[in-house]
Parts: structure tokens; C-alpha cells; sequence
């Protein structure tokens, strides 16, 4: 059993740890660079007498013929000039979904092209971000069409397949248009379908099943998904069917009351994401967003969100008390969900919004998942439920 | 038995497994602060800290084909903890001599109150393996199981570590022990 003194020491031991706030980017650094091929330091030397040798080579030619070697150069800079850039070496294509981007960052969606490259077999779409690349699935579907986000909404593109790209922590910077239909071999219409509290979603509609390659370029960050303008014969992966289409909803009203909802119909969940933000529509949004582990259903785990009338809360298991910041707050419980090795966010989030001041994670226990949000007053709230990353929005209406 | 690792995670350690940079870096966005807060609680020292998680995270890079479908991060906190004691010992001994010329004084961390000021002496004044089963049991919240596990020794030591590690903090910050 703990005593006040281990509830001291753990107390202690988080406030100390929460000191650093983030991974240092020098640390990030070295990791890189110490992940990087080694031979390519190992080569530094023999380069740099390479080049020595080389320049002494061109100063016992050029002292002896300038003409000859001042014309040399002259067609050799032109060549430089007026030859495309060499392609990377083409990744194969591969047919099934695909995931990557970094999660932990904070990006905008800047413009968004698609061009047919059908001498070698391709249509290319590109996503340039003015930040680095997020974190994004790319789902292959059997169909054309998708479920718009947040209001459950079907819409049909043009095709007879589909690819659903889903970026987080990215918004599209403003006038990016809504979709566009290039009518290509095998991309027939670009939409977003999605653009809600920082996930931002596109329906690729395709004139048939067909195999993706994906790269990232810099400067500036770009997502290039290549689709395959031949159709896929692979039976590697089948294409993932499509989810259940809700009805379509709006966003409800904000009531003063505790809210509930989700289901205990599956294994249990893993948080993955925590988002928070002001809408400039009237309410602070806390986001929460989970993934199922392998061979279960995803689902949104049977929740409590629960109003009080001050930011002092219970850790559990422990017991130990905490204070938020704020005068009044709100307690968040996921029964049959856990963050244990999925989130690796901070437990302690002080976003200093309108309403809601922090979010802290209070237990994660057999299970249970319990956060608490300090608020600076007692406000209405209104939960939603989402599909395609399952999520819980939960909005604090704001003054 | 490993916990089993949710799809996405699966995908970016597989592309890990075929030797994509990006995925790696992923992987350390997701887990790099929670084992360089525990390493900083350990070694009580940023920058010994921070050179015990890189290290962590090179040796899990040239390691991680032997990650089969496991959940990443108590393999990942295995490594930190192995590092992190290794550098402290490495650090220690470096230390002895130095201080025996008079170069090197102890650093302490600061802290910003005096009431955490005197627990957070307490702790310089721990073993680094009685720190580390603090940092692990009573920080990162795991069973004595997981910390055992975590540090490579029998539970049977891990508790022992834990009530001498007590003991002692209640001894040097004047604490009573309220447990029944």
C-alpha cells in the first residue's frame, strides 16, 4: 500500500521529469547522424586526397594547355545546366497501405498537384507541407467512395477504387481547393473529404485497383504518392473494405451536463494522439484518438466525461491527490482503453486556451484510462464520436 | 510475453526493419522524452542523459530486426536502462579520479523549491540502481515485474532496491513511514 511519503516521491519524481519539456533537437540530431551509413565518413579522408590530387592534376594541365582546358569546362557547366536532374532510383510499387510522417509536429498542407507521368506508368500526387511531413495513412478501398469528416456524409468520386489519405496535425492553408478531376489513367478525382480539428483527409477516387508507391522529398517537405497506371494483379494484399457508413450527422448541441457514450463491444484500445485547441467558433477542443491493436475491431471505448466544480483531482491507482490549473474541471474515463506504450505524447498538457488551462493524464490502470482538464470556469461541453481514426472530440464552450 | 503492438506501430517498425531512417525517427518521436525523462531522473545529469538516449536509440537501430511483434517500448527502456546505469559507472569512475586531483566538482540539479530541494538531494545521494528501480516503479509507474524485467535482475532484488531506497530517503529527508 502507498504511503503519503511514496505519494510524495512520485509526485516529486513527475514534476522533476516534467522539467524537460521535450526531446532536445541537438539530441534528434545526433541520432540521426549516428544513424546515418558509416562509410560515408569513413570515406572522408580518401575524398579529400581524391580532390588534392585532382587539383594538382588540373593545375600541371592547365599551365600547360589553358585553352584547351577553358574550353573543357565551359562545355562542361553547360551540360550541367541544361540536363535534367537525375531521377532517384524508382522505389517499387507496392499493393497495399502505406503509413509514415513524423507524429510531433506541427504542420500546414500547402498546395496539392497531380500529373500524369503515363510514359512510365504513373500518375503522381503531391502534397507540399510548409513544415515537415506529418504522420499519414494511406488505405487503399475497394470503392470510390468515401465518408466525409466530421459529418459522416457518403461522397462519391469519380472511379471505380479509392485511396484514403489521412493527415494529423496538419491544416490546409487557405485557398486550397476542394478537389479537382484530372481524369487520368488511373487518378480520376482528387477530394478533401475531411478537414477537422487537425486531421486532414482526401479521397483519391481510381479508375481501378491499383499499386501505390510513396517517397518523401525536402525543401520543400513533400509527400509524392505515385499510383500505378497498369492494374494491380497482385494478390498481396487485398484492398481494406470500406467501414461502416454512419448516418450523416451534425454537431450537437452544448448541454451543462456529464456526458457518456462509446461501447464495450471489443478488446481494449490505444490512446495514440491527444489534440487541443481553440476554435474560433466558440469552444476549446480536446481531441482524443485511438488505434485498435492487431486483430481487433476498432471502437470507441465506453467513456465518462464528467463536469466539477474544481480542478482537483484522484490519480488512480494511487490515490494521490492533484491540482490542475483552473477553478473547475472536467474528468475524462475510458473504460477497456490504455496509453501504456502507444502514446508517447506528454501526460501533461498546459495549452493555456480560453477554458481549458491544462490536461493531464490521472491513471491508466487494468485498463481504465482516466485524464482530467483544469478549466478557468465552469462551461457546457458537447462530445462527438468519430470514426477513421476513432476518436472522441470533446468541445468547451467558450465566453 | 511482449504487449503486441497496435497496426501503425507495426507498419513503422517493419519499414524500420528494412532500414527506413524516417520510420526510425518516428519511432523516436514516440518514446524518446518519456526514456530521456527517465534517464535525467537516473543520472541526474542532462547531458549524461541525453548521451545514454542516443546511445539507446543507435544500438536499438542496429538492433531492430531482433524486435519481433512486441510493443517497442519495454525493449526500448531495457536498452535506456542498461546505457544509462553503464554511462553513470563509466561517468563515476571517470569522476573519483578527477576529484581525487581536485578538477571536478559534483553537479547538482537544481530545483526550483526548496521543499522538492531537499527530496531531490535525497535522490543524488541514492546508488544508480536504487535510483533507477525508483525512477522505473514509482515514475514510470511499472509493476515490480516490468521494472525487474526493465533492469535485468530478479524481482526478489528489485524490491529489495526499492525498500532500501526508501528507507534511506525517508532517512535523509526526515520522513516517517505511514504504511500500516
Amino acid at each position: 500500500m502507498s504511503d503519503r511519503f511514496e505519494n510524495d516521491l512520485r509526485d516529486h519524481l513527475h514534476r522533476e521529469a516534467e522539467e524537460t519539456r521535450e526531446l532536445p533537437r541537438r539530441l534528434r540530431g545526433r541520432i540521426r547522424e549516428g544513424i546515418m551509413p558509416r562509410h560515408r565518413t569513413a570515406l572522408v579522408p580518401q575524398l579529400a586526397l581524391a580532390g588534392a590530387l585532382v587539383v594538382v592534376a588540373v593545375a600541371v594541365v592547365v599551365f600547360r594547355s589553358p585553352q584547351l582546358v577553358i574550353n573543357d569546362v565551359r562545355t562542361t557547366i553547360t551540360k550541367v545546366f541544361t540536363s535534367p536532374t537525375p531521377a532517384p532510383t524508382p522505389q517499387p510499387f507496392i499493393c497495399q497501405d502505406v503509413a509514415g510522417g513524423s507524429t510531433g509536429i506541427t504542420t500546414q498542407l500547402t498546395a496539392v498537384r497531380v500529373a500524369s507521368h503515363e510514359s512510365e506508368g504513373y500518375d503522381r500526387i503531391v502534397f507540399d507541407f510548409s513544415g515537415g511531413i506529418p504522420s499519414y495513412d494511406l488505405t487503399r478501398q475497394p470503392s470510390a467512395t468515401f465518408i466525409r469528416d466530421p459529418s459522416g456524409q457518403q461522397i462519391q468520386l469519380d472511379g471505380s477504387d479509392g485511396i484514403k489519405l489521412v493527415l494529423r496535425d496538419t491544416d490546409a492553408a487557405a485557398g486550397i481547393p476542394g478537389g479537382s478531376k484530372p481524369a487520368l489513367p488511373a487518378v480520376r478525382e482528387v477530394a478533401q473529404v475531411g478537414n477537422f480539428e487537425r486531421v486532414v483527409t482526401y479521397g483519391i477516387g481510381l479508375s481501378s485497383s491499383q499499386c501505390l508507391r510513396v517517397s518523401s522529398l525536402a525543401s520543400p517537405s513533400r509527400l509524392v504518392v505515385d499510383v500505378a497506371t497498369v492494374p494491380s494483379t497482385s494478390t498481396t494484399a487485398a484492398p481494406t473494405p470500406l467501414p461502416t457508413v454512419p448516418e450523416a450527422t451534425a454537431l450537437p448541441g452544448f448541454a451543462c451536463q456529464d456526458q457518456a457514450g462509446g461501447s464495450n463491444s471489443g478488446g481494449p484500445m490505444q490512446l495514440t494522439f491527444i489534440r487541443i485547441a481553440h476554435q474560433a467558433a466558440g469552444y476549446d477542443r480536446i481531441v482524443f484518438e485511438f488505434a485498435a491493436p492487431a486483430g481487433t475491431t476498432p471502437h470507441l471505448s465506453a467513456y465518462t466525461v464528467s463536469r466539477q466544480a474544481s480542478a482537483h483531482f484522484v490519480r488512480d491507482p494511487s490515490g494521490q491527490a492533484v491540482t490542475m490549473r483552473g477553478s473547475d474541471g472536467l474528468r475524462i474515463v475510458f473504460h477497456g482503453a490504455s496509453a501504456t506504450g502507444s502514446y508517447g505524447g506528454n501526460a501533461d498538457l498546459t495549452p493555456g486556451l480560453p477554458v481549458v488551462q491544462e490536461v493531464g493524464q490521472l491513471g491508466d490502470f487494468e485498463a481504465v484510462l482516466s485524464w482530467g482538464a483544469g478549466l478557468s470556469r465552469a462551461s457546457c461541453i458537447r462530445t462527438v464520436e468519430l470514426t477513421g481514426p476513432t476518436r472522441l472530440v470533446i468541445d468547451i464552450q467558450t465566453p | 510475453m511482449g504487449m503486441l503492438m497496435d497496426p501503425a506501430l507495426g507498419r513503422v517498425i517493419e519499414r524500420c526493419r528494412d532500414g527506413d531512417r524516417d520510420a526510425f525517427e518516428e519511432v523516436v518521436d514516440r518514446y524518446g522524452l518519456q526514456l530521456l525523462r527517465t534517464a535525467r531522473l537516473i543520472l541526474r545529469d542532462e547531458a549524461l542523459a541525453e548521451d545514454a538516449i542516443q546511445e539507446t536509440f543507435l544500438k536499438a537501430w542496429q538492433r531492430i530486426r531482433s524486435l519481433r511483434d512486441e510493443d517497442p517500448g519495454p525493449w526500448l527502456t531495457r536498452i535506456a536502462m542498461n546505457e544509462s546505469i553503464s554511462s553513470y559507472r563509466r561517468r563515476h569512475r571517470f569522476q573519483a579520479l578527477t576529484e581525487r586531483f581536485g578538477r571536478l566538482s559534483t553537479a547538482k540539479v537544481q530545483s526550483s523549491s526548496e521543499a522538492r530541494l531537499d527530496l531531490a538531494q535525497a535522490l543524488d545521494q541514492l546508488t544508480v540502481e536504487q535510483r533507477a528501480a525508483v525512477a522505473l516503479h514509482y515514475y514510470r509507474d511499472l509493476s515490480v515485474e516490468d521494472a525487474a524485467s526493465a533492469l535485468r535482475i530478479p524481482v526478489d532484488t528489485l524490491k529489495s532496491r526499492l525498500k532500501t531506497a526508501l528507507r534511506r530517503l525517508r532517512d535523509l529527508t526526515g520522513s516517517e513511514d505511514t504504511t500500516a
